[in-house]
């Protein structure tokens, strides 16, 4: 054998590493430490270096989300289609929420899609850790990449939802305006706040497994907080209440989309910054406070 | 073998340190030069959903039942302080019982589990070849090698001069279209051991991956794990088949309960486990 002979005993040191201790054998040969948290530059760089596997990882998945059935694919477009019908038919027709709204049609179907996205980000992004412990467990990557991708996988398959929109909308009685062009920014603005929501809670759940299963009740309760079938203004006013409904997160981003493709909404400039400022700030406190436990996402 | 804190002997350095950065292959194996150093190593894992223990608990039985499911998370300490070097070009293999903590210690080093206490120092990419592993069950063979090659860390470039010869040594045929849910555990097996392998890893690690191949799948991956040692790579591998331990390394390590009971040639320490082995086997006989 060329390779050295271990030293029963000495941990197999050679003779040359005798004597010393392993960290100081360790750091002469130039070896790295493994696992421990890379700082944040080179976690950054590493991520992007590493985007490949994420994208292919969302499509991948988003894809294989709808083969195991006859139609295959085209349940992308049935799915947003069928759910905007019950909806109708339980808003619209049974309870009648449309209290000071002309085009309830748009309003509600718009409202139900981007609601969806976010609803279904944050409980496939609680989950990006946890639910894929094959990969976590055999390969050393880093891990924000889980939560980014199964945005992205998310926002893959809303896509097909805003083709939808696009087709249903004017069907309505919507005419076309410019504002419809801002709609794909509404879009990108969504899927990075529904990003740093992801990254913060894939951590949390990690820490506490308990909270996945909270978050259904979060994602229900949001549904009646964020005018997703009803308008806020109409039903709570324009004093504190209606103010702070209109401009959290989640029903700020259905009501820009609103804005972009609806006549009656008209858009403004507290929106677009309260949009722009609720995506860099869940980006940016998310991905933090996930980069904080890099070492803790393995087992356990 | 545990707990031995090493005297730093700033005094009287009679030895010659290693040759540093040694560049080429053939020469960072001449010189014997570490490529992975385990210091003194502690693994925890929690685990959730078994049954809550509370000894000397005065509650009525069925309080208890509703009780242990609660809060059941059981935290286990699967490996106790070990250490050990491995050099350039070393193929070592571990052995011990099940439960003895090879598995858990092999994905330490890969990177995928934390250290509850110690260190481990690698030098290049460690890759992890498990059983149960890696792999995305729902999706097609093809889309795995993709994904696989690009976790660990290939250019989208890369992959696509890899990915013939990925299928062709996982020796796969149509199967490669079909999600991996439908294949037979060699297969997959197969497939994950050329696409662990496909990255050139400096340090491979095999756990038990071995045992479900053929003989002429065998063959192939004896050789894949030669021209990793040539390259001066690092096998470590996990086995139960004393065979295949003897057959592909050249040193061999013995895990009990967590701790490292030897550390030597395969012959020697093979046989001091096949000993307790027997002594097992017969008490369970009787």
């Amino acid at each position: 054998m060329t390779a050295t002979e271990p030293l029963p005993g000495a941990q197999g040191r050679t003779a040359a590493e005798e004597g010393k201790s392993l960290r100081e054998i360790a750091e002469s040969a130039g070896l790295k430490q493994v696992g421990g948290r890379p700082p944040l530059g080179a976690y950054l760089r590493d991520l992007w270096e590493r985007r490949h596997f994420a994208v292919t990882l969302a499509r991948s998945s988003a894809y294989s989300q709808n083969q195991g059935s006859y139609l295959g694919q085209l349940w992308n477009i049935l799915n947003p289609l069928i759910n905007a019908a019950v909806y109708l038919a339980i808003f619209g027709y049974v309870l009648k929420t449309d209290r000071g709204i002309e085009n309830y049609i748009a309003f509600l179907v718009i409202g139900v899609f981007f609601f969806q996205f976010t609803t279904r980000s944050m409980t496939v992004g609680s989950k990006a850790i946890t639910g894929n412990a094959g990969l976590v467990n055999s390969l050393q990557f880093p891990r924000a990449l889980l939560p980014l991708s199964v945005v992205l996988t998310e926002l893959i398959m809303m896509l097909p939802a805003v083709l939808v929109l696009l087709v249903l909308v004017p069907m309505t009685g919507e005419p076309f305006q410019w504002w419809w062009l801002m709609l794909p920014f509404v879009v990108l603005l969504q899927w990075v706040f529904a990003t740093g929501m992801a990254f913060a809670l894939a951590r949390m759940v990690v820490e506490v497994r308990d909270i996945a299963n909270l978050i259904p009740f979060v994602t229900r309760a949001l549904m009646y907080f964020s005018g997703v079938f009803f308008s806020i203004s109409s039903y709570a006013g324009s004093g504190i209440l209606g103010s702070v409904l209109a401009y959290q997160p989640i029903a700020l981003y259905i009501e820009l989309a609103r804005t972009c493709l609806m006549v009656e909404s008209q858009p403004s400039l507290g929106l677009w910054l309260g949009g722009i400022g609720w995506a860099v700030g869940a980006l940016v406190v998310g991905f933090l406070f996930f980069w904080r436990a890099e070492e803790k996402y393995g087992r356990g | 073998m545990a707990e031995q804190t090493e005297p730093v002997t700033a005094t009287a350095a009679p030895v010659a340190a290693p040759a540093v950065a040694a560049t080429s292959a053939e020469e960072a194996k001449a010189t014997g030069r570490p490529i992975l150093v385990v210091d003194d190593v502690h693994l925890k894992y929690k685990t959730y959903g078994g049954k809550r223990r509370t000894p000397g608990s005065r509650l009525p039985s069925w309080a208890k039942g509703l009780t242990q499911g609660v809060g059941a998370v059981d935290v286990v300490h699967a490996v106790k302080g070990v250490s050990f070097v491995a050099h350039h070009g070393e193929s070592i293999g571990l052995i011990g019982h099940n439960g003895s903590g090879k598995s858990t210690l092999l994905r330490a080093v890969a990177g995928a589990m934390p250290v509850s206490s110690g260190a481990i120092y690698t030098d290049g990419v460690a890759s992890l070849l498990g059983v149960s592993g890696a792999l995305i069950k729902n999706l097609s063979g093809e889309r795995n090698i993709i994904l696989g090659c690009l976790a660990l860390g290939l250019k989208p470039s890369e992959v696509k001069q890899h990915f013939e010869e990925v299928v062709e040594f996982a020796d796969i045929g149509e199967f490669v279209r079909l999600p991996m849910e439908a294949y037979s555990s060699g297969m997959g097996a197969r497939l994950r051991f050329a696409i662990s392998t496909a990255a050139s890893p400096d340090i491979l690690m095999i756990d038990e991956a071995l045992a479900t191949g053929d003989a002429s799948f065998k063959a192939r991956s004896q050789k894949r794990i030669d021209e990793i040692r040539e390259r001066a790579g690092t096998v470590l591998l996990v086995s139960h088949s004393m065979g295949t331990i003897k057959e592909t390394c050249d040193r061999v390590l013995w895990l009990d309960s967590g701790v490292l009971r030897a550390d030597g040639q395969p012959d020697e320490v093979i046989e001091a486990y096949m000993e307790t082995q027997r002594a097992k086997v017969e008490a369970a006989k009787k």
